[in-house]
């Protein structure tokens, strides 16, 4: 369980209470503000004789705040990467508009300060990865022995050091996935869009990952994380948002949707008499005893905490407590499964 | 600058296709045939390939020297367009791949930017391997027979400009279709199509005796790039071309800058179209 989501003075949580109380806090957050969008929308047109319509994005309203990890969640085909796609202008959106760095979607200064790994990334197979962080270098405008030297320290940083002169062809799908991340670092990006960023990647290399994005955090850069690895979302980002078929359902920080579910299982020596158990209804939610098995719900740490006590007044030995906190994978699932309700 | 570092992937991309390798290496054995094949005959006044002397107003009433080099520039500017095309007509769709193309779309470049090296790179890459061999082919007649032939070099660089005209339509149907197969293909029909149009008089002006039908064959004419015009007029910098002495007596020899003046318009406006296509497109 990671400790991230207790009080967290996230950018983002910051920004909410700048905004609630003052107007010039809400001046301040305009500008902490580094990707806005309003009712962003996009229908892909196919086909000219059997035309065909995709509502990749229905109106979709995002923000997201400098300086923090914002992972886009959302099952295959929820539009995600039409959404990254237009922020860089990739593609044009059929209605709607955006805001990044403050500035209207289609200018050059966005893609100047962004970096971008797309999914299902391919380079030019001739090239080898030090070559190919030349190219993309150069496209960003930098030359010369700094970029040499540029190119050279991200390689090392995302482990290609003994790869980098061999051709891309020979890269496995994980190092092409590291070199991707190493692209998309080299012009030292304020924004940096990740579109699955450790699919094909090995566990060891999935951390170090994570560890770049958090070095990237440190020094200020804001990330904006597409994924499907819900686990791995849980372990880095500061709020998510989640979305299906091209609308947001929910956003919020991970604790804002998971921390109402902390859920716990204590077993006891003794079985519980049913007046103690009433009597932790009171503290607690959800609360089951099954013979030296109790089970809680309970909003926080203080609450579980209560509950202890309420055991151990009544002299009850406890044996192990287990936390069942309620994954972002079972609340994702949740949150789609009332979307199609609804 | 960054739209140098894309032209000069675009050049090393195309070079490194396989057809313009080929062409590179037949075209150095045949630099290296001329090199031991042709000389000055002892008294300087003829030239001698292979040890047989040319008698000099044998060739159809061309110099010798004419002649040969319109044999040399005639068959590597056809060769050129024919190889060319397999070799860079995927240049462009290559870039839009998927997964490529958002690379490339996501860095601060402009559409325009990104197109346009394309084309320069590709049209780069063609023009190098034609004015190697040019020069090459040049600087042997200079050193050992004496002749240093300039209209030759000018002629191989108009066949550079007239490739460069010709690659829009190329670029413009690989864009659309992102599809190589379907751009040499498409490129190819053009090239015969552009080849009937220069000589509609004599040919597909027959075949309907209808005026809009002939009116309308002059239009697609003139705003097309002109390929056989150009190319016919390219050669006709080396000398007087014996091809248009088959014509008749009458017929035009002199070099005429026309077909390059309406090709330049028509590419140009087939590359804008292309950019503004470009930029309206989702990847
Ligand atoms: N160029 C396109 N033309 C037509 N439809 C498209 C195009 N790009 C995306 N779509 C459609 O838009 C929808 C959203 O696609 P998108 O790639 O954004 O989804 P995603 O959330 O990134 O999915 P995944 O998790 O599989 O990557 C899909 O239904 C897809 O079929
Ligand atoms: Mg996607």
């Amino acid at each position: 369980m990671s400790s991230e989501n207790n009080i967290s003075l996230s950018p983002s949580s910051i920004c909410h209470y700048l905004t609630k109380y003052s107007f010039f806090g809400y001046l301040a957050c305009r500008l902490m503000t580094i990707v806005e969008t309003r009712a962003l929308s996009k229908t892909f047109r196919s086909g000219l004789i059997r035309s065909s319509r995709v509502e990749a994005l229905k109106a979709v309203d995002l923000s997201v705040t400098r300086g923090e990890i914002f992972g886009l969640l959302g099952p295959n085909g929820a539009g995600k990467t039409t959404f990254v796609k237009i922020l860089l202008s990739i593609a044009y959106p059929t209605s709607g508009d955006a805001q990044v760095f403050g500035h209207k979607l289609g200018a050059i200064h966005i893609r100047k300060k962004s970096g971008y790994l797309p999914e299902n990334h391919r380079y030019p197979p001739f090239l080898t990865g030090l070559q190919t962080l030349l190219l993309f270098g150069g496209l960003h405008g930098l030359k010369g022995p700094s970029l040499m030297q540029k190119a050279r320290s991200l390689l090392e940083r995302v482990g290609l050091k003994d790869w980098m002169n061999v051709k891309i062809k020979r890269y496995s799908k994980g190092m092409l996935q590291r070199l991707g991340m190493a692209q998309a670092l080299l012009n030292n990006p304020e924004l940096l869009f990740l579109d699955e960023p450790t699919d094909g990647v090995d566990p060891v290399g999935r951390k170090e990952i994570r560890d770049v994005l958090k070095d990237l955090r440190a020094q200020g850069a804001t990330i904006f994380l597409n994924s499907h690895l819900l686990s791995e979302v849980e372990l880095i980002c500061d709020r998510v948002a989640i979305l299906d078929k091209g609308q947001v359902l929910r956003v919020g920080t991970i604790s804002d949707i998971t921390a109402p579910q902390l859920e716990y299982e204590i077993q006891v020596v003794t079985p519980l008499p049913q007046r103690l158990v009433d009597s932790i209804g009171l503290v607690a939610k959800n609360v089951r005893a099954e013979g030296k098995l109790l089970h809680v719900a309970v909003p926080d740490t203080r609450a579980l905490n209560q509950v202890i006590d309420l055991l151990r007044r009544d002299g009850i030995f406890i044996e192990t407590l287990t936390a069942k906190r309620a994954s972002l994978e079972d609340y994702f699932i949740q949150v789609l499964k009332s979307g199609e309700a609804t | 600058m960054k739209i140098l570092s894309m032209i000069i992937f675009s050049v090393r991309e195309a070079i490194l296709r396989g057809t313009l390798i080929f062409y590179f290496a037949v075209g150095n054995l045949i630099i290296l045939f001329v090199a031991l094949a042709v000389n000055a005959s002892p008294d300087g006044s003829s030239i001698v390939v292979l040890g047989n002397p040319i008698p000099a107003k044998s060739l159809m009433g061309v110099s010798p020297v004419d002649f040969i080099l319109i044999q040399l520039q005639r068959s590597s500017a056809s060769a050129i367009m024919f190889l060319g095309i397999f070799a860079i007509a995927g240049i462009i769709p290559s870039m839009l791949e998927k997964g490529t193309a958002e690379l490339f779309l996501s860095k601060p470049l402009s559409r325009t930017t990104l197109f346009l090296s394309r084309a320069i790179g590709s049209t780069v890459a063609i023009g190098l391997n034609i004015l190697y061999f040019a020069v090459a082919i040049w600087l042997i007649f200079g050193v050992k027979i004496g002749v240093w032939h300039w209209g030759f070099l000018l002629s191989a660089l108009m066949v550079v400009v007239a490739f460069a005209f010709y690659y829009s339509v190329v670029a413009l149907v690989s864009l659309v279709t992102r599809s190589q197969a379907l751009a040499i293909m498409l490129g190819f029909l053009f090239w015969f199509l552009a080849g009937a149009l220069e000589s509609r008089q004599a040919g597909l002006y027959n075949l309907w005796s209808n005026d809009i039908y002939r009116r309308t064959l002059d239009v697609i004419y003139y705003v097309t790039p002109q390929v056989s015009g150009m190319l016919q007029n390219a050669t006709r910098l080396i000398g007087m071309n014996p091809y248009d002495r088959m014509l008749g007596p009458q017929a035009v020899s002199d070099f005429s800058i026309m077909p390059f003046v309406f090709s330049l318009l028509s590419a140009s406006a087939i590359y804008a179209l292309a950019s503004w296509y470009f930029s309206r497109q989702d990847y």
